[in-house]
């Protein structure tokens, strides 16, 4: 055993971990965050994605002390004030969950990809969340909460003719 | 959360991270084959989790500083120091013409996710005979550089791929480096058929140099049998260049000489026809340009 601390949605977390202990098992064994999800623990199905120091990681191909000192975000950390984020609120209004297993992990890399691309192109968004999978097929759904907060945005000229809104 | 079955937990292993090669080489010393390295650990960790590997001691490299650096040498070619992740391998800029092989193969490996954690070193020492850096960096005629209890050694990657999940590496040496040499004139492409998954069913790699007087290309297919290998009758067919004709006989001499195996994923005569189809398609894009 040995200690690590890591700072989870804010709060400095420290615990007792092994070794062999995955990220995925420290958030949600250790530290209870339950919008982690355990589906495939092996990378093909991304529902355990968080944030590891402001980028995206599966948390089931990461050793839990490789997070030591380091900061994981999950979806529970991208809320302000207790205010949904537009992403958030997008995903509500065009039903962009059915059975919500793995909407945690879409909404991380949706509002992840807004905020460093907020006019992303359908080929962008079908890169940046290549490695997701919703068995339950929202994808429409969650393109059109995609485009609606990139249209809510103001929108470079020379980007306008290929946005993922007009498409 | 463990019920004790494969997928779900990792043997028990002491990490180790150290800081400098000297320390890594020291652990290895040590431990030797009851040690793995580790880099991004995207291989190591699933193969722990199904038990084909159940190492007691796991070495993380991406503590070492110097396995971090990607530069290009003016006059002899690139270096990727083996702790460089996909993703920094393709971010704009860093592999520029001469090496689009490995970018076009790299940017179709797995997610963005996947890529941040996963070395270019790490994927190529899997061998696993569907994987596309190896083809790609035969095509440019790279090389491993590897450090051991001994000293340093150098091995071109088609050799250092013996078979499948085979490689030239002793448990007392690390691979530190991919060397690429640098060629004027290169111009390289990559192409794979998949079905379903990331993984190739087929895949090529090619590589024309036009250096001056000397012709010559390089063609290498990869996932159509256990390890990459090139195929000489089509590298005939396009070392003086492509035209419509050159692309035409070059796929047939693919569909000729490529030698393809059976297996779950597809079977020979489809995989003869998929090599084919992707060597006309990878050469008429090239032709393109």
């Amino acid at each position: 055993m040995r200690a690590v601390s890591v700072k989870v949605n804010g709060h400095v977390r420290r615990r007792e971990i092994k070794d062999n202990e995955l990220l995925l098992d420290f958030l949600r064994d250790k530290v209870e965050v339950r919008s982690v999800k355990a589906a495939c623990w092996r990378g093909e199905c991304g529902l355990c994605t968080v944030m590891l120091d402001g980028a995206l990681v599966k948390s089931c191909l990461v050793l839990a002390v490789e997070a030591d000192g380091k900061e994981v975000r999950t979806v529970e950390g991208i809320t302000v004030g207790g205010e949904l984020t537009a992403i958030q609120r997008a995903f509500v209004e065009h039903g962009a969950a059915q059975c919500g297993f793995c909407t945690p992990a879409w909404v991380l890399a949706t509002y992840d990809l807004l905020k460093k691309n907020p006019h992303p192109t359908e080929a962008d968004l079908t890169e940046a969340v290549g490695g997701l999978v919703c068995r339950c097929g929202t994808y429409n759904q969650i393109r059109e909460a995609v485009a609606e907060v990139a249209e809510s945005t103001s929108k470079p000229r020379h980007r306008a003719a290929e946005s993922l809104a007009q498409a | 959360m463990s019920f004790g079955s494969p997928y779900l937990t990792l043997p028990d292993f002491a990490y180790h991270r150290p800081a400098t090669l000297e320390e890594a080489i020291a652990l290895l010393r040590e431990h030797g084959d009851e040690a793995k390295l580790m880099g991004g650990g995207v291989g190591l960790i699933a193969f722990m989790k199904e038990r084909l590997m159940s190492p007691t001691h796991v070495i993380d490299m991406k503590g070492v500083a110097e396995l971090k650096v990607v530069e290009e040498v003016p006059g002899r070619g690139m270096r990727i120091g083996a702790a460089a992740t996909l993703e920094e391998l393709l971010e704009e800029g860093k592999l520029k013409k001469g090496y689009a092989v490995l970018h076009e193969a790299l940017s179709k490996v797995a997610d963005p996710m996947i890529r941040r954690r996963a070395t270019l070193v790490g994927n190529l020492c899997e061998a696993i005979p569907w994987v596309d850096s190896p083809p790609a960096l035969i095509a440019l005629d790279a090389s491993v550089e590897i450090l051991g209890t001994d000293g340093k050694r150098s091995a071109q990657v088609s050799k250092f791929i013996r078979g499948p999940v085979d490689i030239d590496l002793s448990p007392t040496e690390i691979v530190t480096a991919v060397e690429i040499p640098e060629a004027r004139g290169r111009e390289s492409a990559f192409e794979k058929f998949t079905a379903g998954s990331e993984f190739s069913v087929a895949s090529v790699a090619v590589a024309l140099l036009n250096e001056g007087r000397r012709r010559s290309a390089r063609v290498v297919y990869g996932a159509v049998n256990p390890t990459p290998a090139r195929c000489l009758e089509v590298e005939e067919e396009i070392k003086d260049g492509l035209t419509p004709a050159s692309v035409r006989k070059a796929a047939d001499a693919a569909y000729e000489k490529v030698e393809c195996m059976d297996d779950v994923l597809a079977s020979s005569p489809y995989r003869k026809h998929l090599v084919k189809v992707i060597t006309t398609k990878v050469l008429r894009r090239m032709m393109g340009r």
